[in-house]
């Protein structure tokens, strides 16, 4: 187990390394987030677009013949204009209360800025996110010829929230822009969302028990303020202490400095030069705790909050199963979002996120970081691979972020799996969600 | 106030102008090509819902010699979707469920009740979204564009895509971008959904629009309504007891959710194979597509009952196109803008821009078809606005422009030498002149009213 556990950590270093930084040898989150500081803001880290990771050739005498994937929409504008109004509440009033030091003013002023470039755009794909997507459309057609070549089909789905569509209209036309004779069919629709777009909410109403709460207060009590930006704010911190809680406005400015990496022509870095590496880094720990008992397997509620995305897998495997019995079944392609796609690889086994634990201090340690899961235009994908129609021995190989995957089944030709295998493991593990 | 009386008085003047210069021009359109138009095709009664057809054969004039195409402004209505009021479904549904359980249908009754199971099961979870005919419609009316006006699609066009943030409006710019994208490589695209545009997409503008259905406009149309509404006969024929209609059936709502599921049927993969037309005599269809098209005529066109103006309630789209027409006259590289909004939009706008004699102000609702103001004509499901601008070079002092009005050549109010081209200052300047008129008399109105 402990041999298991230590190849996977090692296998988890070299992809977070070929996802970010090709050249550095294997580092901690804390250097990544010197590097890549969005990698601190968790599901609002932007997609590591430069993707150099090789690709294992396909086995012997195999090649791809269908392509399953599920992705998220790429960089967006903030959801809601509640994000942002909590620390600018916060700074209008001590404005008005003229308890502002001049650096304090000059952060309003940004603030205002990025308030009003926002406005009325809530939650709409940015420029940036098109462009991710467009760029991870055309590595697949180009990484796999063999599948999407011409009149190959493919059918996209996306939930029907605007920038999963928009994503998915990136997507696609980029991969016309490479193979145009593609047979490409697009689907938003209300019909697909119990699978696309999952939220078990009976689930996850439980997911904060009281063991939870508990680790995640000892957890997050030393990390959460940050009386230098206080001071360096406002004139007299204890005084507006009465307006401002400062462990709130530490994590909601710092948010709004990180979202503004998403935005490509906005890219303003003013406020989050304000945070040291060591208050992103902790930023990071704290949400990544938080992540890992909302959707991990995480032993302080039961394990079972992955589940949510059990009709999701269930669907992957049903339509892999029709999709091998065809010649050529092309691509399927799922557009939705970071809360569907986190919880399916932790459900999954992917590249060890299906960590089991009660101890939020262990998370880091063993490479449970989820931002390397769910950037923005993260995705997962399955490549199948046979010799022929006839060919019974299918293998599958998975992609996280377009990154080699591991899944915690036997191999005996890794990356690749047997796909009975595979397909095995999932009803098991699903089949235990009754159990549980 | 004085002032005021004035400028009535000019508007006035223009009004009548404008509707006697409509009369005179040859209407192609009367009652009888109405009766003949839906005799040809039925599924040009859904109106405003229906889907138009990719004709190969429009006439295609030349090219302007010497010009080429260098700018389009393109603004189109969404494709064929099914209904968002997906209570148009169930509630018909619903009622000839009831009535089936208490034996009180008809056999037409029970086949009509199955044809409405059958487009209830398709459309179930999918309310407002664009249909798979939608999508193709989408493609083709693309891919027919780009064969109408091919000097404009070459490597170093632009594309400036731009869709309302309404869900079919964005898939059909998807649509329509995937059959770009797939007979243009390289591309120089940039297209985005969002609320940013909505000032020159979909404006509105509130105060106008309340009086659309004033108390008068009401009646008027009210009356208008019970003169062309006749439901016995359906009735009878659906039902058997005609007791159990009286007192449980809404009879005209349950005519008209039926009219409109008729209608609904062509976007449908059921098209081809189910209808609800046969249940319809030509005289009901009739009936209930005038009731239907002198409704769009009250709230999108110039219609006199509530003041004439609806039209302008989207101005600000007619003053973006003049503005961005004179913006393109210098650029290098052709341009195009494919703005997707929503068709009511697009109807307004081809009232406002007079298209083909649409501009037409009238009170007596009997007499749109005489006019030839009808709703299929104007914005049908995949219905489009496309201003092609014409010059032979960044200097050239004459620019031409021509208006695609779903897919054929209009006229437009305005004097030309050479149809169906037009001198680019002589239709910039009617039109602003035209929303400089209506401009001035709100604020006049408003200054009187102080």
């Amino acid at each position: 187990m402990k041999t298991k556990t230590l190849y996977s950590l090692a296998i988890l270093f070299t992809i977070h390394c070929s996802l970010f930084t090709p050249s550095a040898v294997a580092q901690g989150v804390r250097e990544f987030i010197q590097h890549t500081p969005s990698y601190a803001s968790c599901n609002y880290h932007v997609y590591p677009d430069t993707i150099t990771a090789v690709l294992t050739p396909a086995p012997a005498g195999k090649k791809p013949f269908y392509i399953s994937h599920y992705g998220r929409h790429g960089s967006r504008y903030i959801n809601s204009r509640s994000g942002y109004d909590i620390p600018y509440k916060m700074m209008e009033q001590a404005d008005s209360l003229d308890e502002l030091t001049p650096a304090g003013v000059q952060i309003f002023d940004f603030m205002s800025n990025i308030m009003r470039d926002t406005e009325g755009r809530w939650g709409e794909l940015s420029g940036n996110g098109k462009q991710q997507l467009q760029n991870i459309g055309r590595r697949m057609v180009q990484n796999f010829p063999e599948v999407l070549c011409p009149g190959a089909k493919v059918t996209a789905v996306s939930t029907i929230v605007p920038r999963c569509i928009e994503s998915m209209g990136a997507f696609t036309m980029e991969m016309l822009q490479v193979c145009p004779q593609l047979q490409i069919t697009m689907e938003a629709s209300k019909r697909n969302q119990w699978y696309l777009n999952y939220q078990d909410r009976k689930l996850r109403k439980n997911y904060m028990t009281p063991e939870a709460q508990k680790a995640y207060d000892a957890y997050t009590a030393s990390r959460l303020g940050n009386s230098r930006l206080m001071e360096l704010i406002f004139k007299n911190p204890d005084i507006v202490k009465e307006i401002v809680d400062e462990e709130y406005f530490n994590y909601y400015l710092m948010k709004m400095g990180l979202f503004q990496l998403n935005i490509n022509y906005n890219r303003d870095t003013h406020i989050m030069n304000l945070f040291s590496i060591d208050d992103l880094y902790r930023m990071w720990q704290v949400d990544n705790a938080l992540w890992y008992i909302q959707h991990g397997a995480c032993k302080l509620n039961g394990g079972r909050q992955p589940y949510s995305q059990r009709y999701l897998l269930k669907k992957l495997i049903t339509d892999a199963d029709s999709c091998i019995q065809l010649e050529k079944p092309g691509a399927q392609l799922r557009f939705g979002h970071e809360t569907v796609l986190f919880p399916l690889v932790c459900l999954m086994g992917i590249n060890g996120y299906d960590l089991e634990t009660d101890n939020l201090e262990e998370l880091e340690e063993k490479g449970w970081w989820c931002s390397s899961v769910f950037p923005m235009g993260s995705n997962l994908q399955a490549i199948f691979y046979r010799r022929d129609k006839n060919d019974d021995d299918v293998l599958v190989k998975f992609l996280l972020n377009e990154v080699e995957a591991t899944l915690p089944v036997p191999t005996d030709c890794a990356p690749y799996y047997h796909w009975k295998d595979v397909r095995q493991y999932c009803l098991n593990k699903l089949e235990r969600y009754k159990s549980k | 106030m004085n002032q005021l009386k004035r400028s009535m008085k000019a508007i006035a003047k223009h009004i009548i102008f404008t509707t006697i210069l409509t009369l005179c021009t040859p209407a192609s359109a009367g009652a009888q090509s109405v009766v003949k138009e839906l005799k040809e095709d039925v599924n040009r009664a859904a109106g405003m819902f229906y889907a138009r057809p990719i004709i190969e054969h429009h006439k295609i004039t030349p090219t302007p010699k010497g010009k080429k195409p260098f700018y389009i402004n393109n603004y189109c209505c969404p494709a064929s979707y099914y209904l968002d009021k997906v209570e148009y479904y169930k509630d018909t549904y619903d009622v000839f469920a009831k009535a089936d359980t208490l034996g009180k249908l008809t056999k037409l009754g029970k086949d009509v009740f199955h044809r409405i199971g059958l487009l209830c099961r398709e459309v179930n979870n999918r309310g407002g979204e664009v249909t798979p005919k939608g999508a193709m419609q989408s493609r083709g009316l693309m891919k027919q564009l780009m064969l109408r006006v091919p000097e404009l699609f070459t490597k170093d066009t632009y594309y400036s895509v731009h869709s309302v943030v309404e869900n079919h409006c964005i898939m059909t710019m998807q649509e329509g971008l995937l059959q770009l994208s797939s007979m243009q490589q390289p591309i120089i695209a940039r297209s985005k959904a969002s609320n940013t545009g909505i000032r020159y997409m979909a404006p509105s503008d509130g105060e106008l629009a309340n009086q659309a259905t004033d108390s008068l406009t009401m009646a008027r149309y009210r009356r208008f309504e019970a003169l062309n509404t006749n439901n016995g006969r359906l009735m009878r024929s659906l039902f058997n007891d005609m007791n159990y209609v009286a007192t449980y059936i809404d009879e005209a709502l349950l005519a008209r959710q039926l009219f409109i599921l008729a209608g609904n049927y062509q976007h449908t993969e059921l098209a081809g194979q189910v209808s609800l037309w046969d249940i319809f005599t030509p005289e009901e269809i009739h009936q209930h597509w005038r009731k239907q098209n002198a409704w769009h005529y009250i709230k999108y066109g110039g219609c006199t009952l509530n003041g004439g103006y609806q039209a302008y309630n989207r101005r600000a789209v007619l003053r973006n196109m003049m503005h961005m027409g004179d913006s393109m006259i210098n650029r290098k590289d052709p341009l195009m803008h494919l703005r997707y909004t929503n068709e009511n939009v697009v109807m307004s706008l081809a009232c406002l821009m007079e298209l083909d004699g649409m501009g037409i102000h009238t009170a007596n609702l009997d007499s749109l078809e005489e006019y030839g103001w009808a709703n299929y004509r104007i914005a049908p499901l995949g219905g489009a606005i496309s201003m092609v601008h014409y010059r032979s070079g960044p200097n050239d002092p004459d620019v031409l422009v021509k208006v695609l009005f779903n897919g054929h050549e209009a006229k437009l109010p305005v004097e030309t030498d050479c149809f169906p081209y037009y001198h680019w200052r002589d239709v910039k300047r009617y039109y602003l002149r035209k929303l400089y008129r209506y401009e001035n008399k709100r604020l006049n109105n408003k200054v009187n009213s102080r």
